[in-house]
């Protein structure tokens, strides 16, 4: 039995020390440890011997015990630092090999602005306000203060669907998205702050840098003692959360039948500091149209000119997105090519 | 619109100012300027030289070979084309190296064997003018070896603005009123126009009338004589003319385009002698006159336009364009100059009905100070006499109406203005701005009291709201500070239709590699017809921007389709969605086409399940939708009854539909395209799919309920089996009786699997289900696996079929 218990050590001892991996020594540990293993098999056997031996055996078979229990400890750890080893080594290893090719998907540029738009006038409590794109004529001209005749009507260059006669009212693609003002002030009524993108329909002959349908985004706010300064703050944050910058701003003289001053707003041109192409060497783009509510607006939508005023907004959401990516023809925008919309992600 | 800064300068000293700072100050006070352009910048190198000899060419009957001195150098050789060259003449001269318009540069020349050293130049050679038919004469005492342009003064500034961008201003339709913007900004005097007053006791000789005082408040008319020999303006005249644009043609019309250009105020000239019957009557057309225009076109009148008219007919159609019969022309020796004001409205509805635009109806257009014509008369006498001293006036105006102008009185809150403005300006302050606008101000109890000149009160200033701009852009709206809104705190947030677009979009593009489009709103009828699709509830669009968009589409699948077949060729499977309205010709309560937000999809050779046998974009879409579905978190239901597509592209035999509350409202589907319209697009992929959802619809369905499952503690056991079943029968009924057999422990029942064909009898199909059965309190056993088994079997079997593994 002696002689048994130390072959089993040297033999043991043996196999446990050529494990190549941690799983064949586990392997190699269950075979001498386990319930079924060689040792505990063995051991079995001790009721046979004679009493005076049995403490002797008992002994031995710990100390073989505890002998595998050691090997095993330190070969594990040999083990798990030879793999640790070996990982960290870079040999073998190439990195620059790609990934299997991505299906994805994309979004839309437009789209793109519009969201962050949407999510930076959410945050100063505006809400977003959706109209018809087929407007009735009051709407898109007459309460924004353009009525029949207006010179302002001609440079819309009108699509029209109905023109009005008699009871039947004239209908139009609408030529901005300034009537969802009037149609929000109407509904909601003062103190109001909103948003209200949406595509908007021009007359024009489609080129580089025409298309008959595209983009704006009109915005309005009304309230007790809102003035110019605020609408400058206003535009501000909308021009740095659009070009991810801080860019100077002016205002200068603009006209807009619906407000009274109107202005457009330049920004610093994002691209140059001397002049380059993009802002035709000026230093400044041209980005939005805004003003002051004019009364009769306010009045014709049942809101107080003596208490409330206000201001609003227009801005080119297509020509935001092409400025801010680089986009030289409007004719991608509408175009549906997957090799543009593939660039695009929120 | 053009303005020469030399022409502003007549009237306001712009000494100490660049042009360039000038154009910044006008965009920043007044009104964009666009552009900067020096005219006569091109004939720089031009100089004044002298023809010492000149004789014929050896070689050439109609050639000239001259000597010309032009300062510094000798003089040099130049062979000359023009017949009115000779010896003496002063002459624009371009020597050696110079360069002219248009890009030429002088070279050494010979001709027919005469060495030419430079060239002697023609108006039209230089851009000064059209006359081509000889050399420029230049004025005996003109100093040789200066620059022409110095010596006629011609270099000039000339700032580009938007018309557009003042049609509400009818005052900066003339070079005064920007002179008077000028001087407001600078803080300068502005010069008072020089006008004639010294008019002759006797009214002119003619017979003035006016019919219709509503559209024609003002009408006057002054007679004047010219000799005949005065045909051509002083340059004095042409230069400012040729500076803006405007062509020179002879004395009179140059002097009523210069009182224009200078004004605003459009003037007309008839030659006296060929009005019949000593008379103007401004009057309505009768119907089935007509009257050639200065263009010679033939224009037919109707009663709606206005025109002058003498004994004879129409000779003018009123404030848009004079009638080639009664034109000044070079013989001209006495003419009659019509100064009038007339309505707005009145000239564009006649313009526009004869796409007949002039400077004059442009101007008319704008709303005229009805002052204006009384001052423009007096201005052209002025004009004529000092460059024309043998011209009379033979008459003074004869006057019909009124053209005292409307007075207008606004009170200004200075308190609110400021606070409007964040300027914060004393009465004062504001008071001095408005006055270098030339308005009369006083203050009264700390409010300003406001006078509109009449060069503002025709149009553009008529409440007091409207002074707001005039004292904030004259004092600099730099100098306003932004300052954040202030409100209540309250939540905001996007309406249940807005978010969900956002939610699906996000999911299209995430997870189901879609990429989002914009597609056009309009759609051709021709190609509806052509494809034999129905007309019906379609909305026409009356002036289309081409012919292939006249009606409005109903949903976004056409350009969808469109723009997925221009894709095809580079991408060989994929989907393309447009969140967009739908329009349709039934009108809702506000008399408007009911418009509908959809979501629409279009897909091509989509697989499923990714095994290679079983394809099909139709049945992509429909895990795409009931993932979309799923998202929503929107009770909707799969219809039991077959509904017909939402859309005239869809195969109504491969559809299925989503709807939702008790009515069963169809808020979404999927189909594939019809096939043949599927070649008519274009298609090269046989496996094309739609899916349109009603957005504003599935928003407003209830939310389903949701609550959370504890994942299982026990695991699951997966049992596969394949069916093979009659063709007819379908997956639904199948899975459906699956799924009753199975018992409580079934989980999850999907099809991974599905053949017809070999090792099939024929008229057969195999369905392949995973079945994943699972116990919430213990380990399931074999026990329940052949439960399920035997459960399958027998359904298989009640199918008309058996299991087959
Ligand atoms: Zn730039």
């Amino acid at each position: 039995m002696k002689d048994r218990l130390e072959e089993l050590r040297t033999e043991g001892l043996q196999a446990l020390g050529a494990a190549s991996s941690l799983s064949s020594l586990k392997a190699s540990e269950v075979q001498l440890l386990g319930k079924k293993g060689a040792l505990t098999t063995l051991l079995k056997g001790v009721g046979a011997l004679p009493p005076e031996e049995r403490p002797l055996i008992g002994q031995l078979a710990n100390q073989v015990k505890k002998a595998f229990a050691e090997k095993v400890a330190s070969v594990s750890t040999a083990l798990k630092e030879a793999q640790i080893a070996a990982e960290l080594d870079s040999a073998g290893f190439d990195s620059t090999l790609p990934s299997a090719p991505l299906t994805l998907g994309g979004a839309h540029p437009v789209q793109v602005i519009t969201r962050e738009l949407e999510d930076l006038f959410l945050s100063m409590g505006f809400r977003v306000a959706d109209g018809p794109e087929v407007e009735l004529e009051a709407n898109n001209f007459d309460a924004l203060n353009i009525p029949a005749d207006h010179p302002a009507r001609e440079s819309h260059d009108t699509i029209w669907v109905q023109e009005a006669a008699g009871e039947t009212p004239g209908l139009c693609m609408r030529t901005h998205t300034s009537p969802v003002q009037i149609r929000t002030l109407r509904e909601a009524g003062a103190p109001l702050r909103v948003i209200a993108p949406g595509r908007v329909f021009r007359q024009e002959t489609q080129d580089a840098t025409h298309d008959h349908t595209f983009h704006q985004m009109e915005g309005l706010v009304v309230d007790r003692g809102v003035g110019v300064p605020q609408m400058l703050h206003a535009m501000n944050a909308m021009i740095e959360g659009v070009f991810g910058k801080h860019l100077k701003t002016r205002i200068r003289p603009g006209y807009f039948p619906f407000v009274e001053p109107g202005f457009e707003l330049d920004a610093q041109c994002p691209f140059c500091e001397a002049g380059c192409s993009v802002c035709k060497g000026s230093r400044w783009i041209e980005l939005i149209g805004c003003g002051l509510v004019h009364p009769k607006v306010l009045k014709k939508s049942g809101v107080d000119p003596d208490i409330y005023s206000g201001f609003a907004f227009g801005v080119g959401l297509s020509r935001l997105a092409m400025l801010r990516y680089g986009i030289r023809d409007v004719r991608w925008m509408l175009g549906g090519s997957i090799s543009f919309l593939s660039q695009f992600s929120e | 619109m053009k303005i020469s800064l030399n022409w502003i300068g007549e009237f306001v000293d712009l000494s100490g100012y660049s042009p360039e700072e000038l154009m910044d100050l006008l965009t920043l006070h007044t009104t964009e300027v666009e552009g900067l352009a020096w005219f006569a910048d091109e004939i720089q190198d031009v100089i004044v030289g002298e023809v010492i000899s000149c004789i014929g060419h050896p070689d050439a009957d109609k050639l000239s070979v001259t000597e010309v001195s032009f300062g510094g150098e000798g003089p040099v050789n130049v062979v000359c084309g023009a017949p009115n060259v000779r010896q003496g003449l002063k002459v624009a001269f371009a020597p050696l190296g110079a360069s002219l318009p248009g890009g030429l540069k002088i070279k050494k020349a010979k001709l027919r064997g005469v060495q030419s050293i430079g060239m002697i130049c023609s108006e039209k050679e230089l851009e000064l003018g059209d006359s081509h038919a000889g050399i420029m004469e230049l004025p005996s005492d003109a100093p040789v070896g200066a620059r022409l342009v110095d010596y006629l003064d011609l270099l000039d500034p000339v700032l580009e603005v938007d018309n557009k961008a003042i049609n509400h201003r009818p005052d900066l339709w003339g070079h005064y009123g920007f002179a008077r913007e000028f001087a407001a900004i600078l803080k300068r005097d502005l010069a008072p126009i020089s006008l004639f007053e010294d008019w002759p006791t006797d009214p002119s000789a003619v017979n003035v009338s006016v019919t219709e005082a509503e559209v024609c408040p003002f009408y006057s008319v002054t007679s004047f004589a010219v000799p005949v020999s005065s045909n051509s303006s002083p340059l004095a005249i042409q230069r400012r003319l040729l500076a803006v644009g405007q062509r020179p043609v002879g004395l009179v019309v140059d002097l009523t385009n210069y009182v224009l250009l200078e004004t605003g105020q459009p003037t007309h000239a008839f030659d006296a002698k060929k009005v019949a019957g000593q008379q103007l009557h401004v009057r309505c057309a009768a119907a089935g006159e007509s009257l050639i225009t200065l263009d010679e076109e033939i224009r037919s009148l109707t009663p709606q336009d206005l025109v002058i008219a003498d004994s004879s007919g129409p000779v003018a159609l009123a404030g848009v364009m004079g009638g080639s019969g009664t034109q000044v022309d070079a013989s001209t020796q006495e003419f009659l100059l019509e100064a009038a004001s007339f309505s707005a409205t009145q000239i564009r509805r006649t313009s526009h009905r004869f796409g007949l635009r002039s400077e004059s109806s442009a101007r008319f257009e704008k709303t005229l100070d009805v002052s204006l014509p009384v001052l423009a008369q007096a201005r052209f006498a002025h004009l004529l006499l000092e460059h024309c001293p043998e011209a009379a006036i033979t008459g003074a105006p004869v006057p019909v109406g009124d053209s005292t102008p409307e007075e207008i009185h606004l009170t200004m809150d200075v308190a609110r203005v400021a606070e409007r403005l964040g300027l914060s300006l004393s009465p004062e302050e504001m008071a001095q701005t408005l006055d270098r606008l030339g308005f009369p101000v006083t203050v009264q109890d700390g409010d300003l009291q406001v006078q509109v000149p009449s060069w503002r009160s025709s149009k553009d200033i008529r409440l007091p709201v409207d002074l707001e701009e005039e004292v904030g852009r004259l004092v600099g709206y730099d100098q306003i500070q932004p300052k954040p809104l202030t409100a209540p705190l309250e939540p905001t947030s996007l309406s249940q239709e807005q978010l969900l677009s956002r939610r699906l979009a996000t999911c299209l593009v995430g997870s189901h590699c879609s990429y989002q489009t914009q597609g056009y709103s309009f759609l051709s009828s021709e190609a509806l017809q052509k494809w034999g699709l129905s007309l019906e509830g379609y909305v026409p669009i009356q002036n289309p921007v081409h012919e292939g968009a006249d009606l409005l589409r109903k949903d976004p699948l056409f350009s969808l389709c469109e723009q997925a077949v221009g894709n095809e060729r580079e991408v060989s499977a994929g989907v393309l969605f447009e969140m967009g309205k739908g329009y349709s010709a039934r009108m809702d309560s506000t008399g408007e086409p009911q418009e509908r937000h959809w979501l629409g999809l279009v897909s091509w050779n989509l697989n499923t399940l990714g095994a290679n046998h079983v394809k099909g974009s139709f049945r992509s879409l429909r895990g795409i939708m009931e993932d979309l579905l799923s998202r929503a978190g929107k009770n909707v239901a799969l219809a039991e009854k077959t509904i017909p597509p939402l859309s005239p592209l869809g195969n109504p035999s491969r559809i299925l539909t989503w709807t939702s509350g008790p009515q069963e409202t169809p808020v979404a589907q999927i189909f594939q395209i019809h096939p043949a319209l599927r070649s008519d697009f274009g298609f090269v992929s046989q496996d094309v799919s739609l899916l349109l959802l009603d957005l504003g619809l599935l928003s407003q369905a209830l939310d389903a309920p949701f609550l959370f499952q504890a994942p299982a503690r026990f695991p699951a056991i997966k049992v596969d089996v394949s069916l093979a079943l009659p063709k007819a029968v379908t997956f639904a009924e199948t899975e459906a009786a699956l799924r009753q057999a199975a018992g409580k422990f079934l989980s999850n029942l999907v099809l991974f699997d599905q053949f017809e064909g070999e090792g099939l009898p024929a008229g057969f199909k195999s369905l392949a289900f995973r079945a994943t059965l699972r116990s919430s309190d213990k380990t399931l056993s074999e026990k329940e696996e052949k439960k399920y088994l035997k459960a399958a079997s027998r359904i298989a079997e009640e199918l008309g079929g058996h299991l087959r593994s």
